[in-house]
């Protein structure tokens, strides 16, 4: 039983196709990529899963529940957190607190927060504490009170992935975690995308356009291209799949 | 309480009222929605250049001689130099209030924009004294045409041809000099014009001049129309003309003017067949029906927000 | 903190003792400024929550003042007078006013903060600036509609005094019991940001579309701090009309508002320490000035100028100052202090 399981998605804004019939399914604790080339709906399959936009057509099921058309914030509590293409952190907050905001946002009461009764202070620390074991599982414990926006780039993209983490997800979608990264920086990404999949039980869903990123990371690679899902299978066959190949070309050739 | 008929026949004449009202409306709006266009601000000194072009019209009206003897000419001279002082004020208060806080994120420049309010109302009170003064009448009031019962005045007719000519005039500026469309390109991208050459800063202070220089006309009009000028006469009508700019859409030039008509117009129904104490109301309730049902106004393009 | 019966039995023994002597040590005049800087800080801290934590750009406050401040009026003229008459007769006078007046404040309150449901609902559905000049028109709209209604003085004003109970006294211009009530307020959006929770009200400052992917309600949050911020804006204006003893519309016009968002931002958005202190210079400066003459409200505005060019930040930025920064430590680091 998948996870995830899309069936004939399809997002239309106005006259353009982003993604066209579109199927996808993720086991529990896989670790899938969604490659293909810039505006082939990547982003736009994730903003669906994740309630930015609603599908026009198509269903999407998470844990066998539709969440097609399900406000984000309900799709989070369901068990699926995302991080963006272009970093969105809380830029003035710490990094700290970017993760504290995500440990309880679901189960928040004003009223006791304002009254304070007995416990409130065990249960404020207990949290803190979640925040930052979490910030230490990815290496940030030192930066846990500097502002986000004066992190470095690389540690932007962790603390994002660590603040996803919060909410307990069963589900993670990276959109992009390695743009803009060096090599030698993609490669201790990988490592850890491995290690949050053992670590955190989680399934994984990663986006990028370049196969090689993925190549020995991901159990099963999809690719897309103009909305439409052109091959989907382990990473040796879809490499050498001509219509991949094709779809790449003048692009990203070489790599694909 | 008047009959249907009655309501009929008044109906045409309250239009005129209207139209007259919010075209002066549209001409304040003009201001607040291409200096929201180039530089994200709600310029809440704008009204106060507003009341400043009508006490500079009454200043150079009487100092030249024109207030006892109205002529055309007279009207011409007044409107042209009070554009021009309200076009260096503009300037001055560019350079000096919003400049200086280019990048400062958009709350402190809208608080600069309440103080630079503050003073000008306030230094309107020590240069002009508080009490209302008396517009000198530029025109002998008269019927200027007549359609069956519809009477036009000249000085209504003349705020309609200035303000169309006005409104022709900045058409053209805006769609056909280098200048306007450096303007059109810092309101659809300020970082990416100034990265294409486009001397930004330069561009917002001529958008302040312009803005300034309309204002100024809109006081003149109003002082032509409705004579009692004072030191606040700034602060109705400038919120008001903001609402006309949201209206329409703000940051849309043609829609500025819509959103004036429409203002106008509602407002002078509002008060001729309802009641003249909701008139002010009225004006918030439009707008806010308005947004409720197109959030960004009546020509604003959406905003998506690319995640 | 650590032993809050003794603090706040502490507190009700200062009061008294305020309230007391006082009006003994200063002249009505300062106990007025006072009284209004005490407003204008429970007003501008309500607003922070909306425009400084929550992010969204509120210019209408003054709006819900009004209704704060005309249904307590009401309130106290058509029923509280009575009930303050029968309270009288049974118990000590000064109890009898200390039990009758939380009363009005909560009732204006509660009715703020039913407007302010009815205005965030629709109006959280615009973005930005479209969203102020909405705010702007509510506080207008429900200004001109409390000016039609004659029950309430109309544009005569409303007086707080009772045809039924001419020997009501329903001033309460107590300035101890002002400052508690401020300060109770003060500390009770406080807790309400600076917990774990309230991080949700910076998350939707920071980036919507980000909280919601991390389970913030956003729609649900911005109702929250609009409801919240109105009923302390309502207790504002209750606190008002009871120490004034009357009100009149003109005292909630924009440019009332104008003037709470002016504290706001020039205190520094997302700092109540910064509110409460723009609040307090601003209120005081036209009264500190008055020597100046006509002169003092342009040197006022310039001072605004200047200081705005100055701190673009506001004075305090996001930082807080005493207790509420004791308050806006993280929790481990204020457990290990206390």
């Amino acid at each position: 039983m998948p996870l995830l399981e899309i069936r004939g998605l399809t997002v239309r804004f106005g006259g353009l196709t982003a993604v066209a019939g579109l199927d996808f399914s993720v086991e529990p604790g896989a670790l899938v990529a969604l490659i293909g080339p810039n505006g082939a709906g990547k982003t736009t399959a994730f903003n669906v899963i994740t309630g930015i936009y609603a599908p026009s057509s198509g269903s999407v099921r998470f844990d066998r529940k539709e969440i097609g058309g399900v406000s984000p914030h309900r799709i989070c509590a369901h068990g699926i957190a995302r991080t963006f293409q272009n970093i969105r952190l809380f830029r003035s907050l710490t990094a700290l607190e970017n993760v504290r905001a995500a440990v309880a946002a679901a189960q928040r009461s004003g009223l006791r927060d304002v009254v304070r009764g007995p416990g409130w202070s065990q249960r404020e620390q207990a949290l803190e504490e979640r925040a930052l074991e979490l910030l230490t599982r990815l290496g940030l414990e030192r930066v846990a009170d500097t502002k986000a926006d004066a992190l470095p780039y690389g540690e932007q993209r962790r603390l994002e992935i660590a603040r996803a983490l919060a909410t307990q997800p069963r589900l993670l979608l990276l959109d992009e975690p390695a743009a803009g990264m060096n090599p030698s920086e993609k490669e201790a990404l990988r490592g850890l995308v491995a290690r949050l999949r053992e670590e955190f039980g989680v399934s994984i869903v990663l986006i990028d356009h370049d196969v090689a990123f993925v190549m020995n990371l991901c159990d099963r690679i999809s690719v897309l291209d103009h909305g439409e899902k052109i091959a989907e299978g382990p990473p040796e066959v879809v490499r050498r799949d001509p219509q991949v190949i094709e779809a790449y070309l003048g692009n990203n050739g070489e790599s694909a | 309480m008047l009959d249907f008929q009655q309501l009929m026949q008044i109906l045409p004449q309250q239009l005129v009222f209207g139209v007259t009202l919010g075209m002066i409306y549209g001409l304040i709006a003009l201001g607040y929605t291409m200096v929201y266009g180039v530089l994200k601000l709600i310029n809440f000194a704008h009204g106060d250049v507003y009341m400043v072009g009508a006490m500079t019209g009454f200043y150079v009206a009487h100092a030249l001689g024109f207030a006892g003897h109205p002529s055309m000419v007279g009207l011409l001279v007044t409107l042209v130099c009070s554009m021009a002082v309200c076009a260096l004020l503009g300037a001055l208060i560019e350079r000096v209030a919003y400049r200086p806080l280019r990048g400062a994120g958009r709350l402190a420049p809208l608080i600069t924009a309440i103080g630079v309010s503050l003073f000008l109302e306030n230094t309107g009170q020590v240069l002009f004294g508080a009490d209302p003064k008396f517009f000198p009448p530029l025109l002998e009031s008269r019927e200027f045409g007549r359609v069956g019962a519809l009477s036009i005045s000249n000085i209504q007719a003349v705020v309609l041809a200035t303000t169309l000519l006005l409104m022709a005039g900045l058409e053209f500026v805006v769609m056909r000099t280098r200048f306007g469309r450096a303007m059109r390109a810092v309101s659809f991208d300020a970082p990416a014009a100034a990265l294409m050459g486009v001397p930004v800063d330069r561009v917002i202070l001529g958008t302040f001049v312009l803005g300034s220089a309309l204002a100024a006309a809109a006081g003149i009009l109003v002082g032509l129309s409705n004579p009692k000028i004072d030191p606040l006469m700034g602060i109705m009508p400038g919120i008001k003309a903001f609402v006309a700019a949201v209206l329409g859409g703000i940051g849309h030039i043609p829609g500025a003017m819509v959103g004036g008509l429409v203002l106008g117009i509602v407002e002078t129904l509002v008060s001729g067949y309802l009641s003249s104490t909701y008139r002010d109301a009225i004006a918030f309730v439009v707008l806010i029906a308005i947004l409720l049902y197109r959030p960004t106004g009546l020509f604003g393009s959406a905003q998506t927000e690319k995640v | 903190m650590r032993r809050p019966w003794i603090g706040l039995v502490l507190a009700a023994a200062l009061l008294v003792l305020l309230d007391a002597g006082l009006p003994h040590v200063l002249n009505p005049y300062y106990l007025t400024i006072l009284t209004r800087i005490g407003v204008a800080v429970l007003a501008a801290v309500s607003l922070q929550l909306i425009n400084g934590f929550t992010g969204q750009f509120s210019i209408g406050h003054a709006g819900f003042m009004a209704v704060g401040a005309y249904v307590s009026a009401a309130l106290s003229v058509y029923l509280g007078a009575g009930w303050l008459v029968a309270l009288g007769a049974v118990l000590p006078v000064p109890l009898a006013r200390a039990l009758y007046f939380p009363v009005p404040l909560v009732a204006g309150g509660l009715a703020a903060a039913l407007a302010g449901l009815g205005v965030g609902i629709p109006a959280l559905r615009l973005r930005g600036d479209y969203l102020a000049i909405a705010t702007l028109g509510f506080g207008e709209i429900i200004r001109i509609a409390i000016l039609n209604v004659d029950a309430v003085g109309g544009a005569r004003g409303f007086s707080l005094t009772s045809a039924a109970q001419p020997a009501a006294d329903l001033r309460y211009d107590g300035l101890g019991a002002i400052y508690a009530v401020v300060a109770l307020s003060v500390l009770v959006i406080a807790r309400l940001v600076y917990s774990t929770g309230g991080l949700a009200f910076r998350a939707v400052r920071e980036d919507e579309t980000a909280a919601e992917s991390v389970g913030v309600a956003t729609t649900r949050v911005k109702v929250e701090a609009f409801v919240v911020s109105s009923f302390f804006a309502g207790v504002a204006g209750a606190l008002f009309a009871h120490s004034e003893g009357y009100v009149h519309t003109n005292s909630f016009a924009f440019l009332r508002s104008f003037e709470i968002v002016v504290f706001v931002v020039l205190g520094g958005l997302g700092s109540i320490s910064g509110a409460i202190l723009a609040a307090t210079v601003l209120t005081a400066a036209p009264e500190v000035l008055r020597g100046l003459g006509e002169w003092r409200m342009i040197l006022y505005s310039l001072l605004l100028i200047v200081t705005m060019i100055l701190r673009p930040q506001g004075l305090m930025g996001q930082r807080e100052l005493g207790p509420l920064r004791w308050l806006a430590t993280r929790p481990r680091q204020r457990h290990a202090a206390a």
